[in-house]
């Protein structure tokens, strides 16, 4: 309650100096958020099945409603945007966090633009998955949108009439940092550039990437407004090392005293996305994307994942397990939940949404269905966009067969009713 | 009486004659020209404009304030100010389009229909350019309502046809007065041949005009809203070329 009053104050104040200080060269907008986010939990799955074994081992998904703001400032050449929310999830305490999206210092020397600082960079040309999002790798098919948390990083533009080149070395603070702790994914210190020609209806990139231990990373896309009413994207991407999830050697079936799943460099891989966008008369339209990631854990890894988690929940239904197994056995299928975190869950991907857009309203419908198990998300969003305030619904379902990925989520289902506004 | 019907016919007669004659003599580019100077009147230009959405109730339902850098050869970049949209822009560079939002900050291509489903076309409008986007011909010399009632008075019809495919309206019906050529009224077609929106323009001296204040369009194709473009300040700038650079806007600067 303390912290959702300190919020309030943090709210109003915000309103006030967007006001005071615009006529000051200092520029100030954000926007402040009421969500209610209901949440149920899986009754399916591997942390189904620990809570079965151990109810205190674990909170499951709990419904929540959460306070936010998020203040952006632009001062001369100084960008920032800080973003803050309390969250109070049912029957609990109040958790209150903030972070720092962007505070970033730029400038032009001799026909290049600079800036350094934490900043948002977001490449490629994909809406459901981007292979070359090599800077930011941000959170994508979100139930609500959020301004990604930027990276720190140093970056060099430059800009032609139809060309650029950029040049962005992200994470260098962990460059003289040998350990791989706290580098892995996103967080690993890389140098990355991107060169963009438009041809006319194309957009053409090129992307290199190196980073400290996956290595040399190489990949092009292309935009394409094939007619009035279509657009065509495609994204390529071929890696040399990756980032990935992956179960130690020998652990099969029984329960382990350590996390068998661990984040290690992979060898080689590929991503591909191939999309296209069709927008209709009357404000109708379908966006498909179909696409493979290399990246995320192979068919055979989820067969492994299946089997220990059957043979873990086997040997939790044994009568008379000792206590002390039947805790470790918990844990174990608790761990079994490490490879859902990662960017990927399967190779393969089709996704598709529909939208309407009779003004103010925007109505949505996508599904996400991943073929090598029939695991499915479908997710209906509305949203009414007035002067100043935004309302947002959304329901997302996790479905499929009983022993798909998808299907076996800690979370089965979860919504948002949130109420924006923009100042 | 009689002198006066034998008066009227001949009158009839006469302007049934001269229209032919005037189709003939008119300098249509010159007059889409004179037109656009009504709105414009400079090749780079920034815009700023006020956006009101009138619903059939009358009352106002949504305000955007849009800022548009309207540059020559066909290349604009509308900012939105609107506390809604803040940070949005729509850049278009012929019949280029890509839309930047202020959360992703990366340019997305947009189609031709995405350009549409935005306010921000509204503001294309608002700069459009008769003289360089439409080759138009005379259809005749007719009676056009004056604004505010008052009585009816010759104008000019022309149709005007889009000469490339970017341009929100493939097709105008235009309609110019007589003496000024100023724009009175204009039907726009889209793409489909379908007419989308009617619009009126609304001058800053009804007797002699020099520039159009507002712009009220007719939504024919969905809601049949009224849409009212107040144009809020007009004058001459050319922008940096980086600024038409989607890669460019992507970085957020400021472009004040």
């Amino acid at each position: 309650m303390h912290c959702a009053a300190i919020s309030m104050c943090l709210l109003l104040l915000a309103g006030n100096i967007s006001c005071a200080h615009a006529e000051e060269g200092l520029n100030l907008s954000g926007e402040d958020r009421f969500g209610l986010l209901p949440r149920h939990a899986n009754t399916r799955g591997p942390l189904a099945a620990a809570l079965a074994l151990q109810p205190s081992l674990a909170k499951p998904p709990q419904d929540s409603a959460q306070l936010a703001l998020e203040l952006r400032g632009r001062w001369q050449q100084w960008v920032a945007d800080v973003w803050m929310a309390s969250e109070r999830p049912r029957g609990g305490p109040s958790r209150t966090e903030a972070h720092v999206n962007e505070l970033n210092f730029s400038g032009e020397l001799a026909g290049w633009q600079w800036s350094t600082g934490k900043k948002i960079v977001s490449w490629d040309v994909g809406y459901a998955y981007r292979p070359n999002d090599v800077v930011q790798q941000e959170a994508r098919r979100s139930l609500l949108d959020n301004t990604p948390e930027g990276k720190p990083l140093l970056q060099l533009e430059r800009f032609g009439a139809e060309d650029a080149l950029s040049l962005v070395l992200v994470h260098p603070q962990r460059l003289g940092n040998d350990g791989l702790e706290g580098a892995r994914f996103d967080r690993e210190p890389a140098l990355a550039a991107r060169a963009y020609q438009r041809f006319g209806a194309l957009d053409a990139y090129g992307f290199a990437r190196w980073g400290r231990h996956t290595g040399a990373s190489l990949g092009m896309a292309l935009a394409w407004v094939a007619g009035d009413e279509w657009e065509l994207h495609a994204s390529l991407r071929a890696l040399q090392r990756h980032d990935g999830w992956q179960a130690a050697p020998g652990s099969a079936g029984t329960p382990l005293a350590a996390n068998p799943w661990q984040v290690q460099t992979q060898g080689r891989a590929s991503q591909v996305l191939l999309g296209l966008n069709w927008t209709g008369a009357q404000r109708q339209g379908l966006l498909f994307e179909a696409w493979h990631d290399g990246s995320a854990p192979s068919a055979g890894q989820w067969r492994d994942w299946t089997a220990r988690n059957s043979a873990l929940i086997g040997q939790g239904r044994q009568p008379g397990l000792p206590a002390s197994l039947q805790s470790a056995v918990a844990g174990n299928l608790a761990w079994q939940t490490s490879p859902m975190a990662g960017p990927g869950l399967q190779r393969d991907n089709l996704f598709l949404r529909l939208s309407w857009q009779p003004e103010p309203w925007q109505l949505t419908l996508d599904g996400l269905y991943q073929p090598a198990d029939h695991g499915r998300i479908w997710t209906a969003g509305l949203q009414w966009q007035g002067d100043r305030w935004r309302l947002n619904a959304s329901w997302r379902v996790q479905a499929g067969p009983a022993r798909s990925v998808l299907a076996q989520l800690p979370t089965q289902r979860s919504g948002v009713l949130a109420a924006t506004r923009a100042f | 009486m009689k002198h006066s019907l034998t008066m009227l016919a001949l009158i009839g007669l006469l302007t049934w004659h001269a229209s032919p004659q005037a189709a003939e003599a008119i300098d249509v580019p010159a007059l889409l020209k004179t037109a656009d100077r009504y709105r414009g009147g400079s090749d780079n230009l920034q815009v700023d404009t006020l956006i009101t959405q009138i619903g059939q109730d009358g009352l106002a339902e949504k305000e955007r304030r849009y800022t548009v850098f309207a540059q020559a050869q066909h290349k604009s970049l509308v900012l939105m100010k609107s506390p809604a949209e803040a940070g949005q822009k729509v850049l278009m560079l012929g019949d280029d389009f890509w839309l930047l939002m202020p959360g992703s900050q990366r340019p997305m291509r947009i189609t031709p229909s995405q350009k549409l489903l935005g306010d921000a076309s509204t503001g294309d409008i608002a700069t459009l350019s008769w003289s360089e986007d439409y080759t138009g011909a005379l259809v005749g010399v007719e009676r056009c309502a004056s604004e505010g009632g008052g009585p009816e008075r010759a104008c000019l019809h022309l149709s005007l046809q889009a000469t490339r495919k970017g341009v929100s309206y493939q097709r105008i019906e235009l309609w110019l007065g007589q003496a000024r050529h100023e724009p009175l009224k204009a039907d726009l077609y889209v793409q489909s041949e379908k007419l989308a929106k009617q619009a009126r323009f609304i001058f800053d001296h009804p007797g002699a005009p020099t520039q159009v204040t507002e712009m009220l369009l007719q939504d024919q194709l969905s809601q049949h809203k009224l849409t009212r473009v107040k144009y809020l300040a007009r004058a001459p700038r050319q922008v940096p070329e980086s600024w038409l650079n989607p890669m460019f806007l992507a970085r957020n600067p400021s472009l004040d």
